[in-house]
């Protein structure tokens, strides 16, 4: 190839990949190096005040606020993860037996799923609320809770964080079942015959064949869900605003706030890289999982 | 043997309808409280169900509240970033998979970076980014920020490797240019991989919070997910209109679904595994 054709060649590919670039280097990039740069400054909203080096992240050590946020992530990771994990292989099992009710089963688990966040949380609260709530007014009806007697979901510490995890499950898992789901129809069906032949139970067709065969698809959804509850903030800044007093404010409004009501962008910026080592130590395994089983 | 294997099924399918139920109850319950009258008296959890129904407030929600204009945004923005992903990214995966080109190692590794940044660690700097460029409460700054993601390039450029390099050399050598190319032969062929794009981008956009919470500061600038919340917040006690609100804003999502739900599935798992 001539020297000229090649450069030809070379900036009609650059042509084509310039939108994108232009693109990918302001908004995903560049806010990189320009957080770190924030994060090294006194920084409000309107713009720089003045450099203190690692003082932002100094600050982490003192701060309570902070370490809360952290710890409610967490929390928040460890109930909800494991719950959208089992439950999503339940689903996905149920939906994926040869029933009249398939279809249906399917559209109606996945079905909250494409409420947006505003919306859901909306429903999801006043499932919870007491008087004239869904699950108060159930449980008042089949006389399982006195007619005097309101669950105070989210007042209470400890029912809030039902509510949330609940929420999210509902929320959320249609996906994490649709994954099983084409995992499970990719299993081949003539292995299920033959353990019928040698007089496998179904039970055991479940344990020893059907769980096995999935391993794969498990360890992505429990990784991409962990990654997805790190990120956890609409629904729980919609049901309960971080309450009751903070117990369930999550790291992502800690950060907004800190940023956008307490005009400090530049610890905001400093936190944010917390967040950031978190999720990509869990993206990184993300990859090198997906890379793996890309090769099958 | 024959009887306890019926059982099983039986409760199996118990079990199913049972979390059905689970799953739909609240979208079914907030359905019918939007059809009631507001201000009726809730003695208990049933009066919610009964009649009279009445479909006054979703006139009065499409007529007198925000709610349709914050539509029109989400769909407008939902449609505009869709495009323009699919435009570019296309563009930019062509010229990685099918243009022979120095460097292009060094872009691809480039953009692969990007797959390890989560958009909720950088909005903080993201923010600052946008308003320096003056596109806070603009729809440019709604959309810009969400079309170039590495993750739809890495799926687009692996379709791509794997279209028929025949077709598009015979096409060249015809005379066609690479714009040709791109528009006549590479995308017709890869309309399967371009819905999965689409699907993902849709919905990632109309379901976008943290953005739009940030970005849209007017009521005119709001999007279903940051309108919705500000509307139901003016109504504490009495909550028939928003729950109309709520219902507006999802019901068309909740048809296309019910029509498309095979097409939707299917995009949405590809997407997920692939890449």
């Amino acid at each position: 190839m001539s020297k000229q054709r090649k450069r030809k060649l070379f900036f009609t590919a650059l042509a084509f990949m310039l939108p994108f670039l232009i693109l990918y280097t302001v908004f995903t990039i560049w806010p990189v190096i320009q957080g770190f740069y924030v994060s090294m400054h006194k920084w409000g909203l309107m713009g720089k005040q003045k450099y203190i080096g690692f003082d932002n992240y100094i600050k982490f050590a003192g701060d309570k606020k902070f370490w809360s946020a952290l710890g409610n992530t967490c929390k928040f990771v460890v109930i909800t993860a494991p719950m959208l994990v089992i439950i999503a292989l339940i689903l996905a099992l149920l939906a994926n037996r040869q029933t009249v009710m398939k279809k249906g089963l399917r559209i109606s688990y996945y079905l909250p799923s494409i409420l947006s966040v505003s919306v859901a949380s909306f429903i999801a609260k006043n499932t919870f609320s007491p008087y004239n709530g869904l699950l108060n007014g159930v449980l008042h009806q089949l006389h399982i809770l006195p007619a005097n007697t309101e669950l105070q979901f989210l007042l209470d510490p400890k029912l809030v964080w039902v509510v949330i995890s609940v929420m999210t499950v509902w929320w959320t898992i249609g996906f994490t079942m649709m994954l099983y789901i084409s995992a499970l129809q990719d299993i081949d069906m003539g292995i299920y015959e033959a353990a019928s032949i040698d007089g496998a139970t179904s039970t055991q067709q479940l344990f020893r064949i059907t769980l096995p065969l999935l391993r794969p698809t498990t360890e992505l959804v429990v990784l991409l869900q962990l990654i997805a509850c790190f990120k956890v903030f609409g629904q729980i800044q919609l049901i309960t605003g971080g309450g009751p007093a903070g117990s369930t404010k999550p790291l992502i409004q800690y950060i907004y706030e800190t940023a956008f009501t307490k005009n400090n962008l530049g610890y905001a910026a400093a936190m944010s890289y917390v967040l950031f080592g978190i999720l990509l130590v869990l993206s990184l395994a993300q990859l090198i999982m997906q890379k793996r089983g890309g090769d099958k | 043997m024959k009887t306890k294997k019926t059982a099983g099924r039986i409760a199996l399918d118990i079990l199913s309808i049972f979390f059905a139920v689970v799953f739909l109850a609240p979208v079914i319950w907030a359905l019918f409280v939007s059809l009631q009258h507001e201000g009726k008296q809730i003695s208990s959890i049933v009066s919610w169900f009964t009649p009279p129904y009445t479909i006054s407030n979703y006139f009065d929600i499409i007529k007198n509240s925000s709610v349709p204009l914050w539509f029109i945004n989400s769909l407008f923005i939902a449609v505009i970033v869709t495009v323009a992903t699919v435009l570019v990214t296309g563009m930019a995966a062509y010229a990685l998979a099918l243009i022979p080109f120095k460097g292009s190692q060094l872009f691809m590794i480039y953009v692969l970076i990007g797959m390890m940044v989560p958009g909720e660690a950088t909005i903080v700097p993201l923010f600052i980014t946008v308003k320096d460029l003056k596109l806070i409460d603009s729809y440019a700054g709604m959309v810009l920020p969400s079309i170039a993601g590495s993750m739809n390039l890495i799926i687009m450029t692996t379709f791509f490797k794997g279209l028929p390099r025949e077709l598009i050399e015979a096409t060249e050598i015809d005379g066609g240019g690479k714009l040709t190319v791109f528009f006549k032969i590479v995308m017709p062929l890869s309309k399967s991989i371009i819905a999965t794009i689409c699907i993902f981008s849709f919905v990632g956009s109309w379901n976008n919070y943290l953005w739009p919470l940030l970005c849209a500061m007017s009521n005119e600038m709001f999007t279903l997910p940051v309108g919705i919340p500000t509307f139901t917040s003016t109504y504490t006690v009495d909550y028939v209109k928003p729950m109309t609100a709520s219902m507006v804003a999802s019901l068309p999502m909740i048809i296309l679904y019910i029509i498309f739900e095979r097409q939707i599935v299917a995009g949405i798992t590809q997407g997920a595994v692939k890449g």
